[in-house]
């Protein structure tokens, strides 16, 4: 009934939730599995979950595939097959999509990468956080930096040509000179992008059962450490394009781009969110909960976890939010466009106090964040946005 | 009509803690004005507060009807009273309207700073003491020791008073027993116009107001016309009766000696006056009966409405706590920094606390409340005598000649151990000591000079931190003594903000404002620029603090997508933001006037 060309594009999002060792700050939904029995069933409740979506995406063009973790490479090569083989089968998957999975050092070698090459995969994102083995340790992450090398050049070996390193600032132990050393070192060997986040310390992980023991670098060592991950990255080529990633010769994240832009993507798996048809849900992170909702039939577990119609005002409110985001921030006619409703009038004016400080920029295409502007985000934004108020 | 002879009115009279309100929750049982299965703790406590805290704030009276051993029929009325030194006036109001006291002690404690005092004040009242020992069934009651404190300390015989357990119910008859032996009837001329002292009074939505009265003479009836001496306004009588355990029981009349209620469809609170007289209006008492002291409130402080719409509600509340709580003053104020509020005069500091909770639970308010003053006296250099209760109208350095504070005697009664520590304590609040004597071989009882803002100033945490709860203080005003106070202001970025001055003596000043300002550094939560905090005296800074501009309020990663969780953190922040005021430029939250309000010295 659609042609290719009408179809809406739509990002899909996979949730493996294993890892071979949990991080102390990590609140991800995640956790090391006790038997090969649970990662069996999890990877058949996957694909029963794509099965149940497969019709209701039928007019929708799936431009970016990202598979995401824990990590996704603690399955072994024939499972990820399974899946990946699942979502060609169960969703329209674009030929040139972006299609990117998460991986942690020292879990996949060469030969799996060759392998995921073959399935299809382009983009590889793997996590590194820092380049020091005491900040390593202090994170909780069972891998060197010279695992992470070898990680790294086995990608391109296996030909990878679209690689993202994490990186972590404000950890423990962290000092500025130590965080340039760490920027330096992966500057040098060339990924295409970067994904530069600071450690926040979540309620219910072994880091906020130690928050007081923690050394911690304080705020102004973390703005100086962001304010020169800034120049220093720009420098090397790579341009700020959102708050927390960097790329250069234009390899941004079309998957996270979706995020910002308040497009459609849909999360399958334990702990997944989506934003789907104007309704913002998410699945279980109860992983036996997630298991037997799919594989049990007439199970009465309900998977999903969270739900809401976001109604126009409040979508406004999100795009804002995420958009300002963004390097080149708000495009007011953008906005315009999809919203039918005069920026200026609904939000801009509330904007122009920070004007002036230099907390905001405007020009003739829209608004956007200042750097320092952008690193006190959230200050300004709970200010300009309604929020139901 | 009752036999006066066959009435006892009596009050129960305590140290804080020990059992006052659990003996007047037995005698109720005993007598069957509650029966069993009602009782719950302390019925005449009936505030939540009250039972929350386990103190009596308001004073409760209510009837019990006892047959003696003797096989005679009496009415005994009960007023319950509050035990902490601030509400003394409480104390003092219901007193009058009794002939004997019943005083407890604990059996464990003995005689304590607040027994004395309230004793004191039941026999300046002429009233009859019968002691009663309470607690007996703990392993470390000392009855004899008791008895024996009772007659040297107070001076009353104790041989054969009523030793009991409230708690387990042992013993409860005697006391009963002993109300009506001990305690005197009512006197009074039945024939005589009619003379009414009212001593408390309540608003009750439905009835209007309740005024609780003892008849001195003559007799009241519901439909008389009564005429309230002290304003000459006349109501007509719709009920009189008597307050029961669970409330009010019309009796038609109420004669010579009787204590009960009554109605008259009176609306304005302002009418009834604690220590009035009522009348009849067609037959009136040639004279008024001698009224109570009128209470001097000692603490002020201004109270805001945290939402500047709930002005004229804070007003209604407090005129109408103002009705039965006769010691609260309040008058208008404005501040720049909190817009309209009150200026509200209390007996103590347990009195505001009190006052302020009262506000916000039974009134549903959220409340913003200066740090506490007391009335100081300044002679200005045209030789003006000014009385100021409230920092902001204190004069400027040049122009004041001399400023006097109020000074109080306080008696402090302490086990021996902690005399040290509690000198120091008194020694640091520029205490001048009187005196030192033993009790017994354990307590000590001190005395001392002490400035009021000295005490106001978290002094009573203080004492009970440095003794571990073991101290008890009492104070009452003495005279007013020059002194070097000067006022402290404090600047949030450069502005003035009223409503945090305090007074303050010149010796503690430095301290002080180094304390505030830290506080408030912690406390006013960071904005985009740099906040300088000073405090000041006159045009001379001296302390100063910066809140360091933020720099970091940023959300880095958003969780595979999960938009939801960002969103509500922005409407948590959104919701904080609020709750502040903009002081100039500045947001500050409550709980910065909180943290300054609550300086303590200790923490």
């Amino acid at each position: 009934m659609f042609g290719k060309k009408n179809r809406k594009p739509l990002g899909l999002y996979i949730h493996i939730p294993f890892c071979k060792s949990k991080c102390d700050y990590c609140d991800f939904c995640s956790f090391v599995p006790n038997n090969k029995g649970v990662v069996e069933h999890y990877t058949d409740a996957l694909i029963l979950q794509m099965e149940d979506w497969s019709s209701r995406c039928r007019n929708y063009s799936v431009d970016s595939v990202y598979i995401g973790g824990g990590t996704p490479t603690y399955l072994d090569i024939r499972r990820i097959a399974r899946i990946i083989d699942a979502a060609y089968s169960n969703f329209k998957i674009e030929k040139n999509a972006e299609f990117t999975i998460e991986c942690n050092p020292a879990t996949a070698d060469y030969e799996y990468f060759k392998k995921l090459r073959r399935l299809g995969v382009n983009r590889l994102s793997i996590g590194c956080q820092s380049t020091h083995a005491n900040e390593l340790k202090a994170l909780g992450r069972i891998h060197s930096f010279e695992q992470f090398k070898a990680c790294f050049e086995d990608a391109r070996e296996a030909g990878f040509d679209n690689i993202s390193v994490d990186l972590m600032y404000g950890i423990p132990e962290q000092t500025e000179q130590s965080f340039i050393e760490t920027l330096t070192a992966i500057a040098s060997l060339g990924p295409e992008h970067i994904s530069l986040y600071a450690l926040k310390i979540e309620d219910n992980t072994p880091f906020a059962a130690m928050r007081d023991k923690l050394v911690l670098p304080d705020e102004e060592a973390e703005y100086s450490m962001y304010s020169h991950a800034v120049e220093y990255l720009a420098t090397r080529g790579y341009e700020r394009y959102e708050i927390s990633n960097f790329c250069r010769d234009g390899a941004a994240s079309l998957h996270n781009l979706k995020y910002w832009h308040c497009d459609d993507y849909l999360g399958l798996g334990a702990g997944a969110h989506s934003y789907f048809e104007d309704e913002r849900f998410s699945t279980t992170r109860v992983v036996r909960d997630y298991i037997d909702g799919l594989e049990i039939i007439g199970s009465d577990i309900n998977i999903v976890a969270s739900s809401e119609k976001i109604d126009s005002a409040e979508c406004m409110d999100e795009y804002v939010m995420l958009g300002m985001r963004l390097a080149e921030g708000i495009v007011v006619a953008d906005f315009e466009k999809r919203f039918n409703t005069s920026f200026a009038e609904k939000y801009g004016y509330r904007f122009d106090e920070y004007l002036e400080e230099g907390f905001i920029i405007k020009d003739e295409t829209g608004y956007r964040f200042s750097s320092k502007g952008m690193f006190v985000s959230n200050y300004i934004l709970s200010d300009v946005l309604e929020l139901g108020e | 009509m009752a036999n006066n002879k066959k009435i006892r009115n009596f009050s129960i009279i305590a140290h804080i803690d020990h059992g006052k309100s659990t003996l007047a929750d037995r005698l109720l049982e005993e007598t069957g004005a509650v029966a069993k299965r009602d009782m719950e703790e302390q019925v005449l406590d009936n505030m939540d507060l009250e039972r929350e805290r386990g103190i009596t704030i308001k004073a409760r009276a209510v009837r019990l009807d006892y047959k003696a051993d003797s096989g005679d029929d009496y009415i005994f009325k009960l007023i319950d009273t509050p035990g902490h030194v601030d509400f003394n006036y409480e104390v003092s109001s219901s007193l009058n309207a009794c002939e004997g006291a019943l005083l407890v002690v604990d059996a464990t404690q003995g005689i304590e700073a607040q027994t004395l005092a309230n004793a004191y004040l039941a026999v300046d009242a002429g009233l009859e003491i019968v002691p009663v020992i309470n607690k007996i069934d703990l392993p470390s009651a000392d009855v004899d020791r008791c008895r024996n404190e009772i007659e040297d300390i107070i001076g009353i015989p104790a041989e054969d008073c009523p030793a009991v357990s409230a708690k387990v119910g042992l013993n409860i008859h005697d006391v009963l027993e002993a109300v009506v032996r001990d305690i005197p009837n009512p006197e009074g001329d039945a024939d005589a116009p009619l003379r009414a002292l009212i001593f408390d009074s309540y608003y009750d939505s439905y009835l209007g107001v309740v005024v609780y009265i003892r008849i001195i003479d003559g007799t009241l009836r519901t439909g008389d016309k009564i005429k309230l001496m002290s304003t000459g306004a006349v109501f007509e009588v719709t009920a009189v009766g008597s307050m029961e355990a669970f409330g009010l029981k019309p009796r038609g009349e109420l004669s010579v000696g009787e204590v009960g209620y009554l109605t008259a469809s009176i609306k304005n609170i302002s009418d009834t006056r604690v220590g009035d007289t009522v009348t009849l209006a067609e037959n009136p008492a040639s004279e008024a009966l001698p009224g109570f002291k009128a209470v001097q409130p000692m603490v002020f402080a201004g109270i805001y409405p945290e939402d500047g719409a709930r002005y004229e509600d804070l007003r209604e509340a407090l005129l109408k706590l103002q009705l039965n709580d006769a010691a609260l003053t309040f008058e208008p104020e404005t501040s720049t920094a909190l817009g309209f509020g009150f200026r509200c005069g209390f007996l103590g500091l347990l009195h505001m606390e009190i006052i302020e909770e009262r506000l916000e639970r039974e009134f549903n308010l959220d409340l913003i409340t200066t740090a506490p003053s007391v009335i100081y006296e300044v002679k200005t250099k045209d030789g003006e005598l000014r009385r100021i209760d409230n920092p902001t109208d204190y004069p400027q350095p040049d122009d004041i000649d001399v400023a006097y504070e109020p000074i109080v005697k306080a008696s402090i009664i302490t086990p021996q151990e902690y005399v040290g520590a509690l000198m120091d304590l008194c020694q640091d609040r520029r205490g001048i000591f009187k005196d030192m004597k033993y009790l017994d071989n354990i307590r000590v009882e001190l005395h001392y000079e002490l400035p009021l803002n000295e005490i106001i100033y978290n002094f009573f945490d203080a004492l009970k931190s440095r003794s571990r709860g073991y101290a008890s203080l009492d104070y009452e005003m003495y005279e007013y003594r020059a002194s070097k106070l000067c006022r402290l202001d404090i600047l949030l970025n450069a502005e003035q903000v009223d409503a945090l001055s305090f007074i303050v003596h010149e010796e503690k000043a430095y301290a002080r404002a180094r304390k505030i300002a830290e506080r408030l550094k912690d406390n006013i939560p960071r904005q985009l620029f740099e906040i300088p905090i000073q405090a000041a005296i006159g045009s001379r800074i001296i302390a100063r603090e910066t809140v360091k501009a933020l720099r970091k309020d940023v959300l880095a990663k958003c969780y595979g997508g999960d938009i939801t969780r960002k969103k509500k953190l922005l409407e948590k922040q959104k919701e904080g933001k609020k709750k502040m005021r903009k002081l100039g430029s500045v947001q500050v939250s409550p709980e910065a006037f909180m943290a300054v309000l609550k300086l303590g010295d200790d923490n």
